[in-house]
């Protein structure tokens, strides 16, 4: 039995599957066992649903982006004329570019940290239901509260922050955190990391603990060494979780808002602006809510291109590395 | 009936299209203009009026609300408090969605949102009509108005003045009005007020506090008749890089903050705990408004204080006209009573009673000798209100109230980097840029 199945495999087995001229026929009033409308029926409330949350608001928005949208006042059609000026405004440019920024910094290191906290909390062990739950608190806390919290705990002088930093006499304990665009970037990457891992520590240790124990038993018993089992068992058989906590962790970085609205606004000038702050700026405190759809649509490409991207990077390849990895 | 796959979508696309449809022909639609010249407007009206009321006003609206309510009894008004930092939105968003208050109680500076975009009732006929016209304070009328149009009525003043602890400049052996005549003439006095072996300076800035620094610092500009706005709404332009009255102003910070005359805190405060080293008796001059100063200050404090309206450069004077507006939104349902809430509110007693709320009266002539003996710190603003002033622009609060905003990386750059060019050379190309979206 192989761990993973392959791509080849996939297709192999649906190239394998009856064609649709060689299925059975269905009467006119549906399957054998349903009557036709069964399926539209059973699918209709998800389709509706689908219909007034997502797709209408995305077409209003893509409409909205064609039109000079004030959020007071009339409109009139300007075609592309958003779409240009997002393209072409430079502010826009650099909070794409800082957002992309701080998505590199946060991913690779939630990444490792929830795998190193999966790791302590996969087994079974006196203690680890208790472990696994304060690991995860951070996370179910939440971001907004947390960088609500960290507003005061970073202020100079009588914020936490400053004063376990000096009683660690690594700082004067008066570093003002905030109002410095490479500390804040710094201090909020270091709070989202740890907030987030705990979502990561969750998904890879349920994928963890799907991985037949008999596995390890083989390879302890071919003396295998617990780096040895990690690499060549665990990552290998991981792989589609890995690929989904990072898309997740990806996609979250990129839309980031809460921690900066809270913690920085965005300032010290527009040191700190994520792309969806400055979107936020431009239709709530500009008003300019065409201009501001556009942006957003364009957030929407980038965010699929990366994912998309993404997906292609960690595909798993039918080179074998993904199916015989465990077994070689 | 059988649902084809192929009639289910198109059913589905079609409501899509309807609904879209619906959504944005209700966006588009302008509110009708209650008739104010109408015979019996704002006399012997009846039912409710709803009021909406920034958070930082609650307690002093409420207050008046219910002085009005045992005054007489056909009229109930209900207010409805809205946060200060969302207060735009969502009367934007209520004024698309057709259902308006009858009456905005509102930050004074966003008035020329709202009226440039033709959303408030023209009250212009009935305003005329009070006999105190001539007593309300231009500053929050001029927000208020489009040429002689006017669209609403002042309701309380909050004005930034210099406040001095006199008890330190007699300390420091300092004639407080003497010192007080220009920046010049401050930055003279500044080292002489400075103690830091006491921890004692001569001045206080929320440095990283974008909405208290520009209600303190650009009234140093409009004392010399200098604005960072050029021109009217629509048309308007950045003032920044060939401004010399804002150059001196800034370099008068700068020159503070690295001769050490103002405290370290300045360059992270964020006007959370703003006044409470002027309230701690350890700082000889602080800009802010009565509220932050007088409010909250022990009685031991009260006589050493003196407020003095700001200074420009080389002489002058002006104060941030700030406080609230009260306007009639297009689509008001009930518009002949919240006419008479209006007029009540800018009665003498209601506006003789604002200081108890931290806030001055609108009107110069409820500056009266029993005003003067119950409030004598709040009467500089109403003995100078032609000094009051705050621009017109649709821009003040991307330029000026945003952290992220071109005002507060201008000054920071300037005052803490040392970099003055830069910052002008900044402000003007972010300051312009945004004028041109914002007027777009």
């Amino acid at each position: 039995m192989t761990a993973v199945t392959t791509h080849r495999e996939r297709l192999v087995q649906t190239s394998s599957r009856p064609s649709s001229s060689a299925r059975p026929q269905r009467g006119r009033r549906g399957s054998i066992t349903h009557p036709r409308g069964t399926g539209i029926a059973l699918v209709l409330p998800a389709v509706v649903f689908v219909a007034v949350f997502v797709l209408v608001p995305l077409l209003v928005a893509i409409y909205i982006s064609l039109t000079d949208f004030p959020l007071i006042g009339s409109y009139r059609f300007i075609g592309l004329s958003n779409y240009i000026s997002a393209l072409t405004d430079p502010a826009f440019g650099h909070a794409l570019l800082y957002t992309l920024i701080y998505t590199a910094i946060v991913t690779l290191p939630i990444l490792v940290l929830g795998y190193v906290l999966a790791v302590l909390v996969r087994r079974r062990r006196k203690g680890s239901t208790l472990l696994r739950t304060l690991l995860f608190i951070p996370y179910v806390v939440g971001l907004t509260t947390l960088s609500f919290f960290l507003v005061l705990e970073a202020q100079p002088g009588s914020g936490a922050v400053n004063i376990v930093l000096r009683a660690l006499h690594i700082t004067d304990g008066q570093t003002a955190w905030l109002v410095s665009g490479p500390l804040a970037t710094g201090l909020i990457c270091v709070l989202v990391v740890w907030a987030v891992s705990g979502l990561t520590m969750v998904l890879l240790m349920s994928g963890m603990q799907g991985i037949p124990a008999d596995v390890y038993e083989s390879a302890a018993m071919d003396g295998a060494t617990w780096w040895q089992a990690e690499r060549r068992i665990t990552i290998p058989m991981l792989r589609r979780t890995i690929v989904l906590s990072l898309i997740i962790s990806v996609i979250g970085s990129f839309l980031a808002f809460n921690q900066f609205f809270i913690l920085t606004a965005g300032g010290p000038g527009t040191a700190t602006t994520t792309a969806v702050l400055h979107i936020y700026n431009k239709a709530f405190v500009q008003l300019q809510l065409g201009a501001a759809s556009a942006e957003s649509i364009l957030l929407i490409i980038v965010t699929g291109l990366i994912t998309a991207v993404q997906f292609w990077l960690l595909r798993e390849r039918d080179t074998g590395a993904g199916t015989t990895e465990a077994q070689r | 009936m059988e649902i084809s796959r192929r009639r289910l979508l198109g059913l589905a696309g079609a409501g899509t299209a309807a609904t879209i449809a619906g959504i944005l022909s209700g966006c588009s639609s302008t509110l009708p203009e209650a008739d104010v010249g109408a015979a019996g407007f704002g006399a012997r009206a009846r039912g409710t009026v709803s009021v909406w009321s920034r958070s930082a006003t609650q307690t002093g609206m409420q207050s008046i609300i219910d002085r009005f309510h045992k005054a007489q009894s056909a009229i109930r008004v209900e207010l409805t408090p809205v946060l200060d930092g969302q207060y735009v939105t969502k009367l934007a968003t209520a004024i698309r969605g057709g259902e308006v208050p009858d009456l905005v109680d509102m930050d004074d500076i966003n008035s020329s949102l709202f009226i440039y975009r033709n959303t408030f009732t023209d009250l212009t006929e009935v305003v005329n009509r009070l006999p105190y016209r001539d007593k309300l304070s231009p500053g929050h009328l001029g927000l208020a108005s489009i040429g002689d149009r006017i669209y609403g009525v002042p309701f309380l003043a909050d004005n930034s003045l210099l406040w001095l602890n006199t008890e330190l400049f007699e300390k420091a052996g300092v004639d407080p009005d003497a010192a007080t005549q220009s920046l010049e003439t401050l930055a003279d006095a500044l080292p002489r007020l400075t103690s830091k072996k006491d921890g004692v300076y001569s001045w206080s800035f929320p440095g990283n506090g974008q909405g208290a620094l520009g209600f303190t610092f650009l009234p140093h500009i409009w004392a010399q008749k200098g604005d960072f706005f050029k021109g009217k709404i629509g048309s308007q332009t950045a003032f920044i890089t060939d401004n010399d009255v804002l150059r001196k102003t800034l370099e008068f910070f700068r020159q503070m903050w690295k001769s050490g005359w103002a405290p370290p805190s300045c360059y992270s405060d964020a006007a959370t705990h703003w006044g409470s080293d002027f309230l701690a008796g350890k700082i000889a001059i602080f800009p802010a408004n009565y509220a932050t100063v007088v409010t909250p200050a022990p009685k031991s404090m009260l006589p050493k204080l003196k407020p003095i309206v700001i200074p420009g450069p080389t002489g002058g004077r002006s104060f941030f006209d700030g406080g609230d507006n009260l306007c009639m939104p297009r689509g008001a349902k009930n518009p002949s009573a919240a006419w008479e809430f209006m007029k009540f509110t800018l009665e003498s007693a209601q506006q003789q009673n604002m200081p108890a709320g931290g806030y001055t009266p609108i009107r110069s002539d409820v500056d009266t000798a029993s005003f003067r003996t119950q409030y004598p710190l709040d009467t500089t603003p109403l003995q100078n209100l032609d000094l009051g002033y705050a621009p017109q622009t649709l821009a003040y609060n991307v330029a000026i109230n945003q952290a992220d905003g071109p005002f507060l990386a201008m000054f920071r750059r300037a005052v803490f980097d040392g970099d003055v060019d830069g910052a002008l050379e900044e402000g003007q190309t972010t300051l312009e840029r945004l004028l041109k979206e914002t007027q777009a």
